[in-house]
């Protein structure tokens, strides 16, 4: 019986020191800050993002912002859920063969209010070009007061006319200061986008 | 023993409607300065002193201080030199609109003979194309005193200004008109024109004269640089040849986030209505400055990152950016992102302004933050912004490979 103690003992030591430096190599739990109810949460949205093909990175990484912002645990799950549906709702809207960024991209517009129709509108007129870029800027205009059917039919306008993601991505700065200097978010951004050249590719030659 | 009275209370409120409503961005700094300045005046010895010049500024929303003053350690004994007082009330921009009242005292030492003292006021309108470029129209007052003018000293003006990259170029058109005390003759013996003659026959002239000025403010790094060149229209009776063309630069380099070399040279044109004559100059000196961290409560700390200049992220390797934030007058600077898992990342110093991290960011789209003196978590200017769901905003960063 001692032996049998001792072996067992033995054993469990052996097993101990096996695990403990991985156990000392597992830093802290990100998401260990959260209560019982937001980790399970956390959890199971990434875990219903990978079965569902959705990034899931987007999901962890909301809860991981709201930790480290100091956000109370409801407004972190709140944040949390909103981030999966959004990415659900992204995926549906675009297509399967969304990368990624696009899908993240196309996430915070829809939180940002950027409607559905508005994302389908700019993928079809995409040419197979990422859209991930109009979708940040877009969200980036609704942010700041522009109504989202002028943000959206703005953006869509500049994109069928070829402007690229430099041109897209000068102009929340630009708008910025428009409204800083005073002027409405709305008459901004259509001053703004009057200067952005249209550049389509050239006509093919008739045959 | 203070009286309450009508002028007084009036006095009261006015101050009090100017203050500012917003404390949120104010700042008080102070500055010494310490070195060796040198002038040299035609018709006078050329003189060099030791010089200590303090200054202190607030920054407010709206409301500008400051206050300077200058002593010169010339031999022995020390001499109250070039001294300051000014003030500035700003309105907010609306509709590319703006308005301003600014109001000096200062004194204008150049040696025991040629020094001045004046008191002014003056009133600008603001059109702000944009945070990089406006032009103003201006309208004051100066009255300078134990000197041969008599009346007031009008001035009017205007100026426009625009940003290029990192330099700042200005330039400004300001006439001054005046009357004084003048000789009945001039050096020809020839009569001249009197507006007036005071009760000893002496001749009361109009005189008038126009400057135009370029400048030029370029910051780099630990690097400050002022340059301006200016020229001066009038008759021969009202500027001199040596006062037709003026220029000056003057450099200040951070060797610490508190302490610079000062150096500058240059030529000031004489200055009629003062009584002062056109000089030369040069001036050679270290410059301490103590930017006093602001404590939780007394000012909201979240403005301290609106407060950064500039922000930019450059490629530095496979898969790594270089982060940098350009803010002057802080402790810190942080970052942080879903690259760093949200955890944040304290940005290191690298001369005055400059604060930067070397952080694994992979291509793609990215949410980041930036906190400067452990304040409110920003997004950093200039970049895409979104509501992070917990009452913020978060910058959206697009990094291509």
């Amino acid at each position: 019986m001692k032996r049998l103690a001792g072996r067992r003992g033995l054993v469990a030591l052996i097993a101990l020191a096996a695990a403990a430096p991985s156990l000392f190599a597992q830093g802290p739990d990100p998401l260990a800050k959260l209560d019982t109810a937001g980790r399970a949460l956390v959890r199971s949205l990434v875990d219903s993002a990978r079965a569902e093909g959705l990034p899931s990175e987007p999901v962890l990484s909301k809860a991981q912002e709201g930790v480290a912002k100091h956000a109370p645990n409801p407004a972190i799950a709140r944040a949390v859920r909103t981030v999966f549906l959004s990415l659900r709702q992204a995926r549906n809207t675009l297509g399967p063969k969304a990368s990624r960024d696009e899908l993240t991209a196309a996430a915070a517009a829809l939180q940002a209010g950027i409607p559905a129709s508005a994302l389908a509108d700019l993928r079809a007129s995409g040419h197979g070009k990422s859209i991930t870029v109009p979708l940040v800027v877009l969200a980036d205009l609704v942010t700041r007061g522009v109504p989202r059917d002028m943000a959206s039919h703005t953006i869509l306008q500049l994109w069928m006319g070829g402007a690229g993601d430099a041109d897209l991505l000068g102009l929340p700065k630009a708008v910025e200061q428009d409204i800083v200097s005073g002027a409405a978010p709305g008459d901004a951004l259509v001053n703004r986008a009057r200067t952005i050249p249209i550049r389509l590719p050239p006509a093919k030659v008739p045959e | 023993m203070f009286a309450l009275n009508r002028p007084s209370v009036l006095i009261a409120v006015a101050a009090a409607l100017c203050l500012p409503q917003g404390a949120a961005s104010a700042q008080v700094v102070s500055r010494l300065e310490a070195g060796a300045v040198t002038s040299s005046t035609p018709g006078f010895v050329p003189s060099s002193a030791l010089s200590l010049t303090p200054d202190l500024r607030y920054e407010g929303q709206n409301v500008k201080l400051s206050a300077r003053g200058s002593a010169w350690l010339d031999g022995n004994s020390w001499d109250f030199a070039d001294a300051r007082l000014s003030g500035s009330v700003t309105t907010p921009v609306r509709h590319h609109l703006s308005a301003q009242l600014m109001a000096n005292a200062s004194r204008a030492y150049y040696d025991r003979i040629n020094q001045n003292q004046q008191v002014a006021a003056e009133a600008r309108v603001h059109l702000v194309f944009s945070q990089a470029g406006g032009m103003w129209l201006e309208t004051g007052v100066a009255r300078p005193w134990r000197v041969a003018v008599v009346s007031a000293v009008d001035v009017a003006g205007a100026g426009a200004w625009t940003q290029v990259g990192p330099a700042t170029l200005t330039g400004t058109y300001t006439n001054f008109a005046f009357t004084r005390i003048a000789s009945a003759s001039d050096s020809t013996s020839s009569l001249q024109t009197c507006v007036a003659t005071t009760d000893n026959s002496r001749c009361l002239r109009q005189s008038h004269f126009s400057d135009v000025q370029g400048s030029v403010h370029f910051e780099k790094g630990p690097v400050e640089l002022d340059a301006q060149s200016g020229y001066r229209f009038g008759d021969a009776t009202d500027v001199t040849p040596d006062s037709r063309r003026w220029a000056a630069a003057n450099a200040v380099v951070w060797l610490t986030s508190d302490v610079a070399m000062v150096v500058g040279a240059g030529r000031q044109p004489s200055n009629p209505a003062r009584g002062l004559p056109a000089r030369n100059y040069a001036n050679l000196g270290m410059m301490f400055a103590a930017w006093p961290a602001m404590t939780a409560g007394a000012v909201p700390i979240e403005a301290r990152a609106s407060a950064i200049s500039k922000f930019a992220v450059a490629a530095a390797g496979p898969s790594l950016e270089r982060v940098q934030v350009h803010i002057a007058g802080v402790q810190s600077v942080e970052v942080m992102g879903d690259f760093t898992d949200w955890q944040p990342v304290e940005m290191v110093q690298r001369g005055r302004d400059l604060w930067e991290a070397l952080l694994p960011i992979a291509d793609g789209v990215h949410q980041i933050n930036v906190r400067v003196d452990g304040g409110k978590w920003l997004p950093p200017p200039g970049t895409p912004t979104m509501r992070d769901g917990f009452n913020g905003e978060v910058g959206m960063l697009v990094v291509h490979e």
